[in-house]
């Protein structure tokens, strides 16, 4: 088993280069044995007048100000030393407030464990040295993982780089860990979370 | 199980096991447990990662098994496989649950009551094959041996299917590609003495009509494309549908389907008019320029705007772009090529612009077939005094190849019983009552059959309308011979199989099957071979590749890319690329393509096309758990304006009809088609109970399209159907 604790994972997303084939989404789904309805990752259609004209995929942003753990009435889920937002099954309450709290749906509750459910980069895929099921099956590479803390790394060189973009609803930033590069067009998927009555977002989730 | 699994241990598997360190390195470290056990059994608690070549299409791609205890938990690409550029799409993740299926065919069935009424007996397999044999012995002795029809699919153990048809002495073999790309094949081989295969990776500008690339996978063409996009080639799309290529693409022109040919004169009539073609080349190695120049002079880009709704100013540039960009540029010759009744001489004019921008045998342009020499076991079928001269299907187009025939024909021969009587039908793998069009007639086909016998995985509607059902296992649960594969600048390479896991139930792989066939009718010595002798023989010129296929189930042969044909004739009437084609003249076709302007679409009906996205392989794919819960049924693609005038919506459910059938699925209201057009997926509506998934789901395009076929090839013609849309009250 590799030890992960001092890595920094960040993922990086070229959406020109997806055709949509969901590769990702069924390598995912088998990996986590994610149940028939349910999805920990996705590829949604950008459309211009009409017409689908980029496939952008995504899933749990692993943001550094996480809405989910805002949410979370009982700390099951919670921000990571390795940049990973987890969450710990044995505190987990299934009470769903993680899942509408989350801007890019990227929860859901699952019907057999009734518990909350998302991507975790197939932590115990990292563990065995490999990386996450959608990373390794993509025809074209359009997803690029790893570790921030190693200088040499392509995603550390992605990141150096720059010219990358954020996907952010336009009245909160989580402060997504995930980037996409600048071809990316008109990212509209992320919708204002919402959450019970008595469970509220600090302010500073609010852009002014 | 557990007995099952012992027994399903062979010496092979045994080998690969203790070769699991070094498949371990592949993709870092593995949990592995290191010892090679002493016995089968202690397996059962190990964890393993098994190289396969995946089957879920037929591109063939490399992939690692994650086994636990005996069970496939995960498919993983084999990222050494340099075809499918380390990668496994959609398809080929959920292999796992064509592995692992409860539709799966379990044991040998009898038809009990009429056909396709889905009451079934179970058999030994010792009673299936004695019945099958004797059956399969009176039908020959009664219309002679050719009475009975063969149809294996593509499958690497299809060729034992014909190797048993050819002892048992017929001759009427049809294939599944006569529904698919035989008009495109003629047309390659008819203009350059071979199929190319082509370089899209080094590609500068690439025009694609009528082909999908993006969702129909093909590898390595369709990553290849990409990633040829990302540095900087130029991808045009001529399509009456917004395909994901054409979204993806630099350029679309929603072209008037079947004026494909009217758009590629235009383009001949530039490059020669504006001498744009490759000069030297074409003077060197092409046959009939001059025939070609005075062919052309009158279609102009003017003229062709008129035909295909793109501007000839487009059509201009289009050609002066290509011709700039040549010799890596080249107009993508595609796959499914059932389209029309000129399928043959519309590629034809695809194929001279190719020869004219001089791409042949060069980096970013069209590639010849390398030498890669898999040996089969040879061996001298018998000859049978009583059987007819030709094939069933002879002389019905102009040039069929010998081996595919086709389905269209043989089809409609069955049905009227002429030239003679072909009353037995064999089936492997392939779907022609989801794929071949007009699915009324296979019925009545299948209606005058003495007896029919059916080798797959699962209850496909073939197999539902068959007499006797025999069960097949999946590709990781079986042992297959040595297959050569080409694909571009990628490799040429040899693959083979080893069971990742034992076959379920009491499936069996078809090589077993028509052997024991040919044991019952005294043909045993053709099948006097067990696959791992066969295997042996097939790699006696291969010594070193041996290890490579153990470890990985691949081996590249590296060899010359571009350039092969430096110094070599073509493998034509000329010795050259024939742009003028002398055995078409030879034969009353046209010499040259000659455009005739499809049917205009008749007031108030729409041309059907069809396809299929990048989670379908056409009809047997579609009930597989993880697939359909990505597509769980087909719909119409209608434009907003003849949708808003018949009233309908998108999601609302429509009947689509024609004169040949009907069915009813669900409208998808889209700009991303003409309105003169609609457009279904492949692989729905299907009559088997057997597939519970996706049975009577959507509607089935077999059932609607009426069965044109190609003059020249044979091949299906699927896109000469018109259509009514209204909505279902």
């Amino acid at each position: 088993m590799i030890d992960i604790s001092r890595k920094q994972f960040v993922l990086v997303i070229d959406s020109q280069k997806c055709f949509d084939c969901k590769a990702c989404m069924i390598a995912c789904k088998v990996e986590n044995n994610v149940p028939h309805g349910f999805w920990r990752n996705w590829v949604r259609p950008t459309e211009a007048k009409g017409r689908r004209v980029q496939f952008q995929p995504g899933q749990c942003m692993q943001c550094e100000a996480p809405a989910c753990v805002a949410a979370c009435p009982v700390r099951a889920t919670f921000k990571r030393s390795d940049g990973m937002v987890v969450i710990d099954p044995k505190k987990c309450i299934g009470c769903g407030n993680c899942v509408t709290g989350c801007p890019y749906g990227a929860r859901f509750r699952n019907p057999e464990t009734k518990l909350a459910e998302k991507c975790n980069y197939c932590e115990h895929r990292l563990l065995r040295g490999e990386e996450p099921a959608c990373v390794t099956t993509c025809p074209t590479k359009a997803r690029v993982f790893g570790d921030l803390n190693d200088p040499e790394s392509k995603i550390s060189t992605l990141i150096k780089k720059g010219r990358l973009v954020q996907v952010a609803n336009r009245k909160i930033n989580t402060k997504p860990r995930i980037y996409y590069t600048t071809g990316t067009i008109q990212l509209d998927w992320p919708k204002e979370p919402t959450l019970p009555g008595n469970v509220r977002l600090p302010e500073s989730f609010w852009k002014p | 199980m557990s007995d099952t699994y012992k027994k399903g241990l062979t010496r092979r598997q045994f080998l690969q096991f203790s070769g699991i360190a070094a498949a371990a390195t592949l993709g870092g470290p593995r949990i592995l447990h290191a010892l090679v056990p002493s016995s089968g059994m202690a397996i059962q608690n190990q964890v393993v990662s098994l190289s396969s070549i995946c089957d879920m299409c037929l591109n063939k791609c490399g992939l690692i098994a994650r086994v636990e205890k005996g069970v496939v938990k995960k498919l993983d690409p084999h990222p050494k496989f340099l075809k499918s550029r380390g990668m496994l799409c959609a398809k080929g993740n959920a292999g796992i649950k064509q592995l692992y299926d409860p539709d799966r065919l379990k044991y040998p069935l009898l038809r009990k009551g009429g056909r396709g009424e889905g009451r079934w007996q179970r058999l030994s397999w010792p009673q299936a094959l004695d019945l099958a044999a004797e059956k399969l012995k009176i039908i020959g002795e009664k219309y002679t041996r050719c009475g009975v029809l063969f149809m294996a699919g593509s499958d690497v153990q299809s060729s034992f299917v014909n190797r048993f048809a050819s002892v048992f002495g017929s001759y009427n073999t049809v294939s599944h590609e006569s529904n698919c790309l035989v008009s495109r094949n003629r047309a390659y081989l008819d203009t350059f003495g071979e199929m190319p295969i082509p370089d899209t990776l080094n590609s500068k500008y690439i025009l694609i009509a009528g082909a999908n690339v993006f969702e129909a996978l093909i590898t390595p063409d369709s990553i290849d494309m990409m990633t040829a996009k990302q540095k900087g080639c130029k991808l045009v799309v001529l399509d009456p549908r917004f395909t994901k290529t054409a979204a993806l693409a630099n350029e679309w022109q929603a072209i008037k389907p079947g004026t494909d040919m009217a758009f590629f004169l235009a383009v001949t009539n530039v490059l020669i008019e504006e001498k744009r073609y490759d000069e030297q080349f074409v003077q060197e190695k092409t046959y009939g320029l001059e025939q070609l120049r005075e062919h052309v002079k009158k279609y102009t880009p003017e003229w062709a705007e008129k035909e295909c709704e793109i501007p000839a100013q487009d059509i201009r540039r289009i050609a002066r772009e290509l011709s700039a960009a040549a010799p890596a540029a080249m107009i993508y010759p595609g796959r499914r090529t059932s389209d029309y009744e000129d399928s043959t001489q519309i590629r034809r004019s695809m194929a001279i612009v190719n020869a004219l921008l001089g791409n042949w045998d060069r980096p970013g342009g069209l590639t010849a077939a390398r030498e890669i020499k898999v040996k089969a076991k040879p061996f001298d079928p018998p000859f049978y005094e009583d059987n007819p001269e030709e094939r069933v299907d002879a002389g019905r187009s102009l040039m069929m190849f010998e081996e595919e025939g086709s389905f269209k024909h043989a089809r409609d021969a069955v049905i009227e019983g002429k030239p003679y009587p072909v009353k037995g039908f064999f089936t492997y793998k392939v779907n022609p009552m989801a794929t071949g069009a007009n699915r009324r007639k296979t019925i009545e086909m299948i209606q005058k059959l003495d007896f029919m016998i059916t080798v797959d995985i699962a209850m496909s509607d073939t197999a539902w309308m068959a007499d006797l059902v025999l069960p097949a296992p999946s590709y990781l649960e079986r042992m297959d011979p040595v297959t050569a594969l080409q694909g571009s600048s990628a490799c040429g390479c040899i693959i083979t199989r080893d069971p990742v896991v034992p076959a379920l139930f009491e499936s069996k792989p078809v090589f077993w099957i028509v052997s024991e066939l040919a044991h019952r009718l005294k043909l045993g010595q053709f099948f006097n071979f067990t696959m791992e002798e066969y295997r042996q023989e097939q790699l006696k010129d291969w010594p070193e590749a041996k290890k490579d296929l153990k470890k990985d189930s691949f081996h590249f042969k590296h060899s010359r890319i571009y350039g092969v044909y430096e110094g070599k004739i073509y493998k034509t009437l000329s010795k050259k690329i024939e742009l003028y084609n002398q055995r078409y003249a030879e034969k009353k076709a046209d010499p040259l393509p000659v455009y005739r302007p499809p049917q205009n679409v008749p007031q108030g009906k729409f041309r059907l096309v069809v396809g299929r996205n990048a989670y379908i392989t056409q009809g047997s794919s579609t009930n597989n758990a993880l697939l359909s819960e990505l597509v769980p049924e087909n719909e119409v693609w209608v434009h907003p304006k003849p949708a808003r005038s018949l009233g309908i919506t998108s999601g609302e459910l429509v009947e689509v009809s024609s004169p040949v059938g009907k069915g009813r699925l669900k409208a998808r209201v889209t700009a991303e088609i003409r309105p003169d057009t609609v457009y279904m997926d492949s692989g729905f509506g299907m009559l088997s109970k057997g597939l519970s998934r996706v049975y009577q789901k959507g509607a089935s395009i077999v059932e609607i399209l009426e069965d044109h076929n190609d003059t020249i090839s044979g091949n299906m013609a699927m896109h000469e159907t018109f259509v009514m849309v209204r909505k279902v009250h």
